[in-house]
This record gives structure tokens, sequence and C-alpha cells, in this order.
């Protein structure tokens, strides 16, 4: 037990040192330096000046930039550390990036990961931003369309029974299918029904052995229930 | 048949048992779509968003390209391209709030060139049509002590920069405006004369310099290649004996190098000369500017007249006055009016077309035309609003009548037989139906009309004031966004100023009465206005001017005869001072903290009325932090709020009690700490008692202004600086499972020495919020949402099921909680204000309807956002969607459908009784 507490805290203190390697230098540098990129626009090519409604955020507004023409983007000006860096368009989704810059003036650029803030996933710098995809505002009305109203289950069960009323009665009109129908309830009747007369017949015949083949038939009904 | 129900008992239980759990997760798949947002069709509907620019700073007209517009940059970092024709924003961009985006330089001519920052300087250039930034190059001065007193200005394609060093010399330097080559050295010019008075009219700086009474008027083209010096004795121009020293430059940007000599007289530059116009300033303190038309420079000027109101002069510079440029508005009251700029050009039959931007000291703009007409104007006094109130409208004379007519009192002293009650009742009712009728035949003129400030059916109409940082205040619509009244008060300073509404407009014959407490712009004394909100005319107090400052204000919760909340105020001496003073003996229960925002620390007052006079009493002390940190936020609850439930119902049937205190109050202190850099703490006090009742230590961290607190629940924001991400904190306080007080009894801060459980929870914001609110509706029956304004422009709305403290556990009726995930979610649908951003929100404000469901949600900002949400979705209204034509369709042709089955099934009896 105590070897894996040790343990323990032998992981917690590498992992705390790994994270302390990853944090930039906290000191502001005097060198200013410029964080550059470019954007790319949506797929959609009919949203007009696409470059007005862009902007570029860096930790979340302390640091404005403005795209050109081509999409690229320079922020000036600013000190060595981290930085968030937002692209924001009010229909598109653009992943923020960080971007780190050490004392030195040596860039590095990663995604951003807010939960596991030690975690590298590196991405190249100068910048290349894409759109991830459209942002989805609004709910989308449901659309009437017939086959949601013809399989919901109330429709099924107002429908089915009809067919069963309006059609049945037609083919019982048809001959041939008279005839088979006919078959079939006589194929039934012989082999599972006792004819009525012969019922009564045997009945007043020999009551007392029916009616006690009867009640063992309403003996095996129970069991079998 | 007994047989079959034992053979099928268990089994249906079973299923008994299936649709139990069945509805289980039909609770908690209602849960998990918590998804409030819009659909595409109401766009719109429901929400408005108003767009501001700031006021104004720079502006000039551009005439180059085809759609002709104003660019304007602004106070509040913004430059912005106005229609001339409308006035609405065409493009705009939002710079950095802090002094990075101080624009220094607006420059138009084929493309719009801005200087923005304070050292390091980025120089961009704009395409006046589009907005696009063409481009962009940084520019950083080696002297930065002196970098404030830089003046820009373009000079054939090149951008020039001016510093001067009084006293010894101008640094000059040129640079190539599209690539910012300097273009030879940094010129240094000796200039001994120079002084923090000195004023630029490029090319040309002037100075007065010299002993008294022997002053020199001195002017320099700091451009030219051979250094010309200008001078020519003062006493020239002005009597010295009453000259003061000042000098300024004139307004716009006409491009003629002219100044103002001791606010008398104009003095204009022509070939390295100095010459004084015949024209005198009318007003001291008006607006003058140069124009140049095609007859030559004109002088312009603006000035606010007591008799004739707002007029415009222009004089040709011989003297001679341009009666068709003449213009006074005696309805148009513009403070302190400054002509922006303007522009003139000849028409096809030689007549002169003028616009002329003025912006007045209430921030407004206002767009004219030769002749004195107001094309379009912008109250731009609403990008900086300090304070919101929502006031609800009043009913309609109708309805005020008829709610008069079944109050017992009024109705026993108006009617004294029955017969009067029966002929009242018979008029109402034909009111009634006269107002039915005229709605009906008028529906469709009064399409266009706006709507009566009258309450509807719903409460959702209302009244917002809004206060605005230069002391205008506003009354809008909330429906519409139209400004209804305005009010401007040149001496109210709105730094930390509050609105209370005491009284609404429920109890006529009383009108609705608001008062704003502020300070006075010079003494910072106290200032009160009180306001009818409907109307926005002064009453009651009207406008108060304290002769002390202010520490602290309140309203009395208890209503005096006229149904008037009294304004309790606390002094700089502890004095105790009530409007009206009449309400003094009602005074009770009173108490008030003071709490000191740089050494954290927090005095607590009792208000008691001790027989002729309210007064206050020192009652606790509390020095948060220890005197090394400050206080960040101080956050109360609500004084309207009310609470639906007392406890919650755990899944064993026993019921979690909250810790309903009306008088905590969660304090944010941050401070340095010797260990961790920075800690955050926040504190939950007792402002009756102060007692202490949670705390909560962040270490590494720096605490932001924002926190929501009700109930028994409370959330704030701290910049976590290890990890480098924004996290809310949630606390909720329970009392447990047992109540300490009778059920209904009055919670006191006084009586209680137990403390609340409290439950802790932190949460990752994956995005940088600027303001924090929660919804709010009238009987707290419906869910509370928090809603987070972001720095990108969004409005979201979190529901507060993610940020519960017990997220993970089980709550009432067994619903399963969403399991706890460090990120909060904000996805693009929960974002209230869809894809129109609100440029740098501020604040939210959420106010209650009069539906439970709905709750009426203002963001301020350099833009106005309203729209209202509904965080447990309309359940007391049927949908705005309801399909009316649907349902009155099939319930037509159901009775269709039963009268002619009726009819065809008696044929058929006929038929078969004749067979």
């Amino acid at each position: 037990m105590k070897q894996l507490t040790s343990l323990l805290f032998t992981v917690c203190i590498f992992s705390y040192v790994q994270s302390a390697i990853n944090l930039p230098e906290e000191d502001v540098g005097n060198g200013r330096y410029s964080i550059e990129g470019k954007v790319f626009p949506p797929e959609e090519q009919d949203l007009g000046p696409w470059q007005v409604d862009t902007r570029i955020h860096v930790n979340g507004g302390e640091y404005i930039g403005f795209i050109r023409d081509d999409g690229s983007f320079v922020i000036h000006n600013v000190p060595s550390g981290s930085y968030v860096v937002e692209i924001l368009h009010p229909d598109y989704i653009y992943e923020p990036i960080r971007v780190e810059i050490n004392s030195k003036g040596k860039y590095r650029a990663r995604k951003v990961n807010y939960i596991q803030t030690s975690q590298v996933i590196q991405v190249p710098y100068p910048l290349r931003l894409k759109a991830l995809s459209k942002f989805r505002y609004f709910q989308v009305r449901e659309q009437w369309r017939l086959t949601d109203f013809l399989f919901n289950p109330m429709v099924i069960m107002m429908v089915l029974p009809l067919l069963f009323i309006m059609i049945l009665p037609k083919m019982m009109n048809d001959p041939e299918t008279k005839e088979d129908l006919k078959q079939i309830s006589n194929l039934a009747k012989m082999s599972e029904m006792p004819e009525m007369s012969e019922m009564f017949t045997s009945l007043f015949s020999g009551g007392a052995a029916a009616k006690a083949s009867s009640t063992s038939k309403a003996k095996q009904i129970k069991k079998r229930q | 048949m007994g047989l079959l129900s034992i053979y099928f008992k268990p089994n249906f239980l079973g299923l008994l048992k299936c649709l139990n759990n069945l509805n289980w997760f039909i609770v908690f798949f209602s849960l998990i779509n918590l998804s409030v947002c819009i659909y595409e069709d109401q766009i719109g509907k429901f929400d408005w968003r108003q767009t501001y620019v700031g006021r104004i700073k720079y502006s000039q007209f551009d005439t180059v390209s085809t759609a002709k517009k104003i660019i304007v940059a602004t106070e509040e970092n913004v430059l912005a391209a106005l229609n001339l024709k409308t006035g609405q924003v065409v493009w705009r961009h939002v710079f950095e709030s802090a002094s990075a985006g101080n624009i220094q330089l607006l420059h138009v001519s084929d493309k719009v060139v801005t200087v923005t920052g304070s050292n390091p300087y980025l120089v961009r250039g704009w395409d006046s049509s589009t907005g696009v930034l063409i481009w962009e190059w940084s520019l950083t001065l080696q002297n930065d002590d002196q970098a404030d007193f830089s003046e820009w200005w373009v000079q054939n394609n090149m951008l020039v920069h001016m510093l001067p060093m009084f006293g010894s010399h101008i640094e000059v330097s040129m640079y190539h405006l599209m690539t910012g080559q300097n273009r030879g050295a940094t010129a240094k010019l000796p200039a001994s004369w120079t002084n923090d008075g000195c004023v630029l009219a490029p090319p040309y700086y002037t100075c007065v310099s010299g002993e008294m009474k022997s002053q020199q008027l001195l002017s320099l083209d700091v451009t030219s290649n051979a250094v010309q010096l200008i001078s020519r004795p003062l006493a020239e121009f002005v009597d010295l004996n009453s000259y003061d020293g000042s000098l300024r430059p004139v307004d716009g940007n006409s491009g003629l190098p002219a100044f103002i000599v001791d606010d008398k007289r104009i003095v204009m530059i022509k070939h390295n000369e100095f010459e004084v116009l015949k024209t005198a300033v009318f007003d001291p303190t008006g607006s003058v500017t140069l124009l140049d038309i095609a007859n030559g420079p004109v002088v312009l000027q603006a000035w606010l007249d007591d008799t004739q109101g707002f007029s415009i002069q222009a004089n040709s510079v011989s003297g001679a006055e341009l009666p068709e440029l003449r213009m006074a508005d005696r309805d148009l009251k513009l403070p302190d009016p400054e002509i922006s700029s303007a522009v003139c050009t000849k028409s096809a039959r030689e007549q002169l077309v003028c616009r002329i931007l003025v912006t007045g000291g209430d921030d407004s703009v206002h767009l004219m035309q030769q002749g004195g007409r107001v094309l379009w104007s912008r109250e731009e006094a609403l990008a900086n609003v300090v304070a919101v109130e929502f006031v609800e409208l009043p009913v309609s004379d109708l309805d005020a009548a008829i709610e008069s007519e079944f109050d017992q009192k009024e109705a026993a002293k108006m009617y004294s037989s029955i017969w009067a009650a029966f002929s009242r009742r018979l008029q109402t009712q034909f009111q009634q139906l006269q107002t039915l009728v005229n709605s009906v035949q008028g529906e469709g003129a009064a399409q266009h009309q706006p709507l009566a400030l009258v309450r509807d059916y719903f409460g959702l109409h209302k009244l917002i004031v809004l206060i605005t940082d230069v002391g205008k205040i506003f009354g809008m619509d909330n429906l519409s966004g139209a400004i209804l009244w305005q009010y401007y008060e040149p001496s109210l300073d709105t730094e930390g100023a509050v609105v209370f509404t005491r009284r609404t407009a429920r109890h006529p014959p009383h009108d609705a009465y608001i008062t704003i407490v502020g300070k006075h712009e010079e003494t910072g004394n106290g200032l009160i206005i009180s306001l009818n909100p409907i109307t926005g005319t002064l009453i009651g107090e009207r406008l108060l001017k304290l002769d002390v400052q202010l520490l602290q204000c309140t309203i009395l919760h208890r209503p005096d005869n006229e149904k008037l909340h009294a304004l309790i105020l606390l002094d700089k001496d502890e004095n105790v001072q009530v409007f009206p003073q009449s309400a003094a003996p009602l005074v009770e229960n009173m108490f008030m903290y003071v709490a000191d925002r740089s050494t954290a620390r927090v005095q607590g007052y009792a208000i008691v009325y001790n027989g002729q006079s309210a007064i206050a009493v020192r009652t606790w002390l509390v020095r948060l932090g220890g005197g090394s940190q400050r206080i960040v936020l101080v956050q109360g609850k609500s004084a309207t709020e009310r609470v639906h439930s007392p406890g919650r119902v755990l899944p064993d049937r026993a019921v979690l009690y909250k810790y309903l205190n009306p008088n905590l109050v969660l304090v944010l202190t941050e401070g340095p700490d010797p260990l961790h850099k920075d800690v955050v703490v926040a504190t939950c006090l007792d402002a009756a008692s102060g007692a202490i009742v949670a705390s909560q230590i962040h270490r590494r961290a720096r605490a932001l202004p924002l926190a929501v607190h009700s109930e028994n629940y409370l959330a704030y924001l701290y910049y976590n600086d290890k990890h480098r991400r924004t996290e809310i904190a949630t606390m909720e306080l329970y009392e447990g499972k047992q109540r300490w007080t009778q059920a209904g009894a009055a919670f006191s801060s006084l009586a209680t020495e137990r403390a609340p459980g409290v439950e802790r929870q932190a949460f990752i914001v994956p995005a940088a919020p600027a303001a924090a609110a929660l919804t709010a509706t009238e009987r707290s029956l419906t869910d509370k949402h928090v809603l987070l304004a972001l720095t990108s422009g969004a409005i979201v709305e979190v529901p507060w099921i993610y940020l519960e403290a017990r997220r993970g556990g089980i709550s009432e009726e067994g619903v399963v909680l969403p399991a706890y995930a460090p990120e909060l979610p904000l996805p693009g649908d929960a974002r209230l204000n869809y894809n129109l951003t609100v440029a740098r929100p501020e604040r939210i404000y959420a106010a209650p309807s009069g539906l439970e469901s709905t709750s009426l949600v203002l963001t301020t900002g350099l833009d106005l956002f309203y729209t209202r949400v509904a965080p447990s979705k309309t359940f007391d209204v049927l949908k705005d969607d309801f399909d009316y034509y649907l349902i009155t369709i099939v319930l037509a042709g159901l009775i269709l459908a039963t009268y002619s089955t009726k009819y065809f099934a008696s044929r058929k009896m006929l038929k078969l009784a004749w067979k």
C-alpha cells in the first residue's frame, strides 16, 4: 500500500513537473511579436464580404485582428506569452488555437484543450484556419410528411380494421374465394368442432359417457392454463 | 375469467412497473432536451438589436465612392461607415476597448486610414466601400514618455507624425502611408517656444509664448524643408488684459489651417501669414469650423442660443453672411453642439447643397442639411448604458375604471344606492363593447401606429428605462425598441448610479415613480432624479441636488399611504435621510452595509427610528482578507425575488431544505499571496448580522466581476491562471433535512446559530464571459437559467442543471442529473442572439413578465439586444405557431360529417322501412 501511495506521489510530481515545463515564461519580455495566419472562407461563397464579418480575438478581445482580402491576418505588438486565438464569424465555427510565444521569440501553436491543459497537439504555425461547420442556431420545424402520417400507430390501428371491414365482405362476393373459404371452414369444422346434430344425438343417447369426456377436456384446458 | 386475471396479474404489474420506468425516462428525456432555441422563422419576432458606435471623435464624408457614406471614428474605439441617407451602420470595426484601440487619426481619401493605439501604434488602411482591411503596419516610438502628445496627419500620401518636446524641439517623421517606410530620418526642429498649450492646425504648429503682457503668437510649418517661423505679437489679435491663454483649433477637418484665439478671434494661416477673419466667434461655447466651398473658405458656427434654440450661421472670410446656410431650430435642444464635419457642394442649379454632422453634448448625432432640416439622428449615448430598469405599464383607462368599480373601498364611497352601481355597470359594459367595435374596425389602420402604452394581457409589454454614462435617461418600448422619451441632465455623473422603482403603475390614480441616485459631476455630492417612467417627466422630489456625498442608498420595503416606497440615503457623515420625510416612522428592521473597494472593509449599519428621525447605528465590521485584498464584486439577491419551494425532494422522499437567507451577500475579493501569486476569495456574508456563512478560496486565480446569486445558490467566475482558463464556481446552501424554523416563519439573521451545509462545484467555461445574469420570473416556479454574454458577441443560456453543485447525483422525483463533466457545453442553439453578434457586451438585465414562463432579457454594451426567454418552455400559453386554421378546419369538418351522416342514416332508415 505504501509503495502504491509513493508511486502515486511520484506520478503526481511528474505530471506537475510536466505541466510546469509546458507553461511559458511568465515574465513578459520587452520584445513585441506578431501572430500571423490565414483564414479560409467557408465553402459557400455567397456570403458577400466575409472578411468584414470575421474578427480575430486574442484572449477574448485583449488584442483584435482584422483580415485582409485574401484571408491573411497579423496581430501586431503581442508580448511573449500564451494566447488563445479565436476566429469569430457570426455563421461559421472555427476552432480556437492556442499560440505560445516564448521569451526568445519562438512560436508554438497547439489545439486548445481546457481540460488537459498540459496536453500538446501541435498545429502548423503560421496558422491556417478553416471553418469547421455552420452554427446550428435554430430548431428544425417538424414537417408534415405522408410516411410519418401513415406509420403513425394510431392511424394504423384505425386503418387496418377499416380494411378488414371493407375488403373482407368484398372478397366474400368473389365466387372462387367463397368456395375456398367454405372449404376452409368445412375443414375446420370437420377437424375441430363436432357437428351440432351429432352433439345433440350423443347427448341424448349416452349422456354419462359424453359428460365424462367433456369434463376431462375442461380439465385439460385448465392444465394448459 | 378469474383464472385469466390470475394468469395475467404478475405480468400486468410488471407492465405497470415498466410503464412507470418509462415515465421516468420520459421525464429524463424531456430534461435532456434542454435546448430552448427558437425556430428559424421566429427571427426578429421576439428580439431586436440596435447597433451603436459611440460618441463621435472624428468624422469625414466619403464623397469618393458611389454609395455616399460618413466614416466615423468614435470615443468607443469604433470605426464605422454610416449611410448618408438613413444613418444606419454600413460596416463597423470594433477595436480593443483598452488604450490599444484608441483612434488617433481618421483620414478619408479614396481609402480610409486610421492610426490606433498608444505606442505602439498601428496604421491601417481600409476599403471605404466594403470595410475590408487593405494594409496594416506597426510603429513603435522610442520615446515613450512624451508619446501621448503625438500628433498625426496625412499629407501628400505621407503619414506625418509630430512629437513636440516642450521647451526644446519638435520631432517630425514622415512615413510612406501604405508601407510605413520612413522617408528620411526624423527631423528635429529647434523650438524652445513650445508648451502644452500649443495647437496643431496641419501643417502649422501654433503656440503662444513669451513673458506675460508681451506674448507672441508663433506658428511653424513643420513639414516644410525650410524652417519659417511666423511670429506676431499677440496684442495684435486680442486684448492682453482679458486674455486667459486659451488657444484652440477649429472643429471639423477642412484641411484649412486655422485656430481660435481666446474664444474670440478666428485666425487663419495663409501664405505663411496670419490672417484674422472679420467674423468673430458668436458664442464661446459654440463650435466653429472652416469649410471650403467653391467661392472660397466659409466659417460655419453652431451654438445653442437661449432664445432661438439651436442655430447655425455661415460667413465668408470677408464677413458676409451666407443666408442659405442660416438655420435656427427652437425645438432642437442640442446641448454643447459641435460640428463634427460638414460638406457643401454646388448643385446643377448653382445652389449650395450642404450636409452638416453635428454632435451634441448628450452624445446624439444629427445630420442636417441647409435650411436646418434634420435628415437623421442617432442616440449614441445608448452605446454606454450603466443602469436599466424594466417598468410595468399602467392599465388602460377602461380597465382602470372596471378595477375601481370592483374595488370595495372605492365602490362604497361612490355608489350609495344599488341603482347607481347598476347604471355604472351598464356604462362600462357599453364602453367595452365600443372599444371592441373600434378595435375590429381599426385593425387595418392601427397596424402602423405604435402600440398604446398600456399593459397587455400577458404583461409582456413593458417600458425600459436606460441610464447612460453621459447622463441621458431614455424610456424605451421593449417590444419595438423605439425611444419614447429622453431626459438629459448634464450634471449627472452616473458612475455607480442606481435606479429604484418606488411605485409601480398598479396604483391608480398615483403615477408610477422611479428614482435615479447618482453623483453630481463636479462636487461628487448626491444627485437624485425622480421621474414618471411612463412619460419621462419629473415628479416628486424632481431634481434634487444634495449637499453631501452618499455612501449607500436603498428603498424601504414597506410602502406609505400613497403606495410610495421611501428612499433611504446614508451619507458620508453617517446621517440618514428619508424621502419623503413623512415615511421616517415606517423605518423598521432596516440594515445596510458599506463596502470599501480598496481595503475590503465592510461596515454594517442598522437604520433605526428614534421617535424623531431615522438614525444609523454601526453594528458590525468585517475586514475581508486582512487588508491585502480588494473587493471585486458584491452581489446580493434581488429585492423582489420570491422563492417557490423551500426545499428539494430527495429520491428517498426526504426533503433537503434550502438555506434561504434574504440578507446573504456574496463578496468576491482578490489579492496577492506570497505562495500562490494571486488568490480569489468568495465570502458569503450575512449583511444584517455580519456573520460569515461560507467561503471559498481559489489559488492562482484572478477574479472576474461576474456573479449570480439567487435563492440558495450562487455562481461566480474567475480566471484560473494555472490552467489559463475561465472557470465558474457554484455554491448551494442547505439547512439540511430538518427545518430550522417553523414552516412559514420569516428568516431571521440574528436568531440563527447554525451554519448551513454547502455544496460546491466548479466548471470550465470554454469562452471569455463579459457579463452574467439569471433569468427572472414572477413567482420563480420556472427554472432559472444563467445567461452569459461572451466577448465573442454571443449571449448563451446555460440551464442551472448544468451548474448544479449536486450534479451527478439524483434530484427530486428521481430524475438523474447530468453526470459531472468538467467543461460546460455552450452549443450554438443555446445562443439567444443567433447570428446577431452583440459587440462588446457589458451587462445583462432580466426582468419577469406577466407570464410565469417568460423572462425579458436586455443586453447592453456597444449594442443593445432584447429578447425573451422561456427557461421551462412556454407552458402557460399556446405556442405562437399554434395552427388555428387546422383545428378550425378539423372541427368544422367533424361537425359537417356528423350532420351529413345523420341525414344519410335517416334516409337509409326510410328506405329500409319502405322495403
